[in-house]
């Protein structure tokens, strides 16, 4: 019974598969894998907006190799088991190039599901080293890593800021204790002592427990590795609580809900950031182009996530063919220049060069940068 | 006194205030489940709509120019309340009436169910962002030395301690002296023979959804100011903390609600402040465990006699 039921089941997949193919044969589909729900589902639109404005701009210069890139959605909601079925799904449509995920703790899920049929998946957000260390061939990334961004915090807080008493919190989940591990390390290396290293859990609403404990070790600096979500929180609960400290944080926290949370406390938050390509006058055109269609061009992932689609669509036609291995293969020994500079990847799928910059956040939701 | 004593009383009035909040949601799950039997799992959901209402209103009386703490916040309450129970009694009517009287387990999945709709309608409805509520009431007092460490209590923290023993309070009074509170218990003890007895069970029932839900929007209302974030997810671990807490106190009990609201939230403060953050759930349901080995119907529950 269950045999010949898994037989249909094959039979059925097969036919699916069949059907899909003869409908797409004069475009290119490109997946968007992001959260465009839950609670980071801002950090999605990021992505969303663009690489599909990648596509639009490619596609009215006549497109790739004589056809146009289509660009579809899928919703991961930032969850690991929901990003696993979006990745079935993106298989099942036999859809062959992926733009995301965005969460690491998605993206690494998702990565061995390409990695294994063959799909070229190119991340604009995930910052986890582990993404790119296991020596998958289809997995790239437009975005620097938590390994360097990490370090660029660390030697920017034991350079300028020289703590007395530091703690390092985090929310327990691969982006955020990965890169508060990162941090920890270069500050002790630079001879700071790190008083407190804990987790909260992502989705708490009370930091105040913690914020009494910070509080009673005296600690002047912060460094929070996480999302803006609980950073917001912590930030106003401080204030509160007259905790008597700065706050640093990576890309994850840099956002303008930041400051709708946590308000006034949120001024003079220290933030890691990709460099801001909106304000690269190389890219005016582009960044009208956002204005054009009311969108927000100065979130860090935009211009990464339009750079992941350039490459792709450049590499296609480099190597005349479709076949995402090729491809794979021609994005390792090219380099594209892009709105975010002249990329060229390694073996690994990194980008070879990739800077952050600290920037200072005031409580309107702007930024300026430090170094 | 040492700086150690002022850091206990912190993490004390600490444990309070999350334990309070806890309490005013168990209240409601209590309620329900002490008169009909059922766990209502879309409490939680109920008190995130208390919390977008609210926020609507604030906005609405904002842009027409009422800047008002004390409007606002009755503003709030007010219509928070009457759309809550609007909600809680359509709930009750539409998903569990048509299914009482079967097996228990089926008007559980429909609440899961129902809990599932409402959390993903509000998404819909109002976008999964964040929203900030705003902070009506600020300030507090800050006892302990001027340098070093010393504890603070908020406005909003001592809100929300004393209505959540007001509600305690008045609910109890309700249930055990008013006319209406002696047909929830004889509804509680048997619904047939209250019936018989010409006591519209029907009634009753609704009453007790309406009675939760607009306990859960109180509740949403004050966290919401408290916590300054919504979004329509916060009702799930809340409606779990609320659940762990009434289920510790024993379930059905409403100071058992309180008690182990309380309990849960001071033991997840004192674990937080003197051991590690990341243990504090681990800890709390730890000693959930070990509670109901030792007693199975919570702190203040009564033991359950199988009805044949």
């Amino acid at each position: 019974m269950i045999k010949t039921f898994h037989k249909t089941l094959a039979g059925f997949g097969a036919a699916l598969t069949l059907t899909a193919g003869m409908v797409q044969a004069d475009t290119i589909k490109i997946a968007l894998a992001g959260p465009e729900s839950g609670p980071v589902s801002q950090y999605g639109t990021m992505q969303f907006i663009g690489a599909e404005m990648a596509v639009e701009q490619i596609n009215k210069n006549g497109g790739v190799n004589g056809k146009k890139l289509e660009a579809i959605r899928f919703d991961d909601a930032c969850d690991p088991k929901q990003a696993v079925a979006v990745a079935n799904k993106i298989v099942n449509e036999d859809i062959r190039f992926v733009v995301g995920h965005l969460c690491s703790s998605s993206t690494q899920p998702a990565s061995d599901i390409y990695e294994e049929e063959g799909i070229l998946m190119i991340t604009a957000a995930s910052t986890s080293p582990d993404i790119t260390s296991r020596g998958y061939e289809m997995i790239f990334r437009t975005i620097g890593l938590d390994s360097l961004q990490g370090p660029t915090a660390g030697r920017y807080i034991a350079q300028s800021i020289k703590p007395k008493r530091m703690a390092v919190v985090h929310d327990k989940q691969q982006y955020g204790e990965g890169i508060a591990t990162a941090v920890k390390e270069t500050v002790e290396k630079a001879g700071i002592d790190v008083v407190l290293f804990e987790g909260v859990t992502a989705g708490d609403k009370d930091f105040s427990a913690l914020i009494a404990k910070l509080k009673k070790e005296d600690v002047d600096f912060v460094y929070y590795g996480g999302y803006h979500p609980e950073l917001g929180l912590i930030l106003r609960q401080s204030a509160d609580q007259k905790l008597d400290a700065k706050f640093m944080g990576p890309e994850g926290v840099g956002n303008k809900d930041i400051s709708a949370i946590a308000g006034k406390a949120s001024e003079g938050l220290l933030v890691t950031l990709p460099k801001s390509f909106d304000q690269d006058p190389a890219n005016k055109a582009l960044v009208d182009a956002f204005q054009a269609k009311e969108q927000d061009a100065t979130g860090p992932f935009v211009f990464p996530s339009y750079s992941a689609v350039q490459v792709m669509a450049d590499s296609m036609k480099l190597a005349k063919s479709e076949d995402p291995t090729e491809i794979a293969a021609t994005l390792r020994s090219a380099s594209f220049s892009t709105p975010t500079g002249s990329l060229a990847f390694d073996k690994k799928g990194d980008l070879k060069d990739f800077n952050f910059v600290v920037y200072e956040w005031h409580s309107d939701g702007s930024k300026t940068p430090l170094n | 006194m040492p700086e150690s004593a002022y850091y206990f009383i912190q993490q004390l009035l600490n444990g309070l205030t999350v334990g309070s909040t806890y309490a005013l949601i168990a209240i409601g799950y209590s309620l329900v489940y002490g008169i009909i039997g059922m766990i209502n799992f879309a409490h939680g959901e109920i008190y995130m709509i208390g919390s977008y209402v609210a926020f609507i209103v604030m906005a609405g009386l904002a842009m027409i120019g009422i800047d008002s703490v004390t409007l606002m916040l009755l503003g709030a309450f007010l219509v928070s309340i009457i759309i809550t129970s609007t909600y809680g009694w359509s709930i009750e009517r539409i998903a569990y009436r048509p299914l009482r009287g079967g097996n228990r387990l089926i008007p559980l999945i429909s609440a899961i169910g129902m809990s599932i709709f409402l959390q993903n309608y509000v998404r819909l409805a109002q976008g999964s962002k964040d929203i900030a509520m705003p902070s009506l009431i600020t300030g507090g007092w800050t006892i302990g030395p001027a340098d070093g460490f010393s504890a603070t209590l908020s406005y909003m923290q001592v809100l929300i301690f004393v209505v959540t023993f007001i509600s305690m309070t008045a609910l109890t009074l309700f249930i055990s002296r008013s006319r209406m509170g002696r047909a929830c218990r004889a509804c509680a003890e048997d619904q047939g023979m209250t019936n018989l007895l010409g006591i519209n069970t029907n009634g009753i029932i609704a009453l007790t959804f309406v009675l939760g839900a607009a306990l859960a929007a109180v509740a949403g209302v004050l966290l919401g100011m408290y916590y300054g974030v919504i979004n329509p997810y916060i009702g799930f671990m809340a409606g779990l903390k609320a659940f762990t807490a009434a289920v510790l106190g024993g379930i059905g009990s409403i100071p058992g609600a309180v008690l182990g609201g309380l309990i849960l939230g001071i033991t997840e403060a004192f674990t937080a402040g003197y051991f590690s953050t990341e243990y504090k759930d681990v800890v709390a349901f730890s000693l959930l465990v070990l509670i109901l080995l030792f007693k199975p119907t919570g702190l203040l529950g009564k033991p359950e006699v199988e009805k044949v």
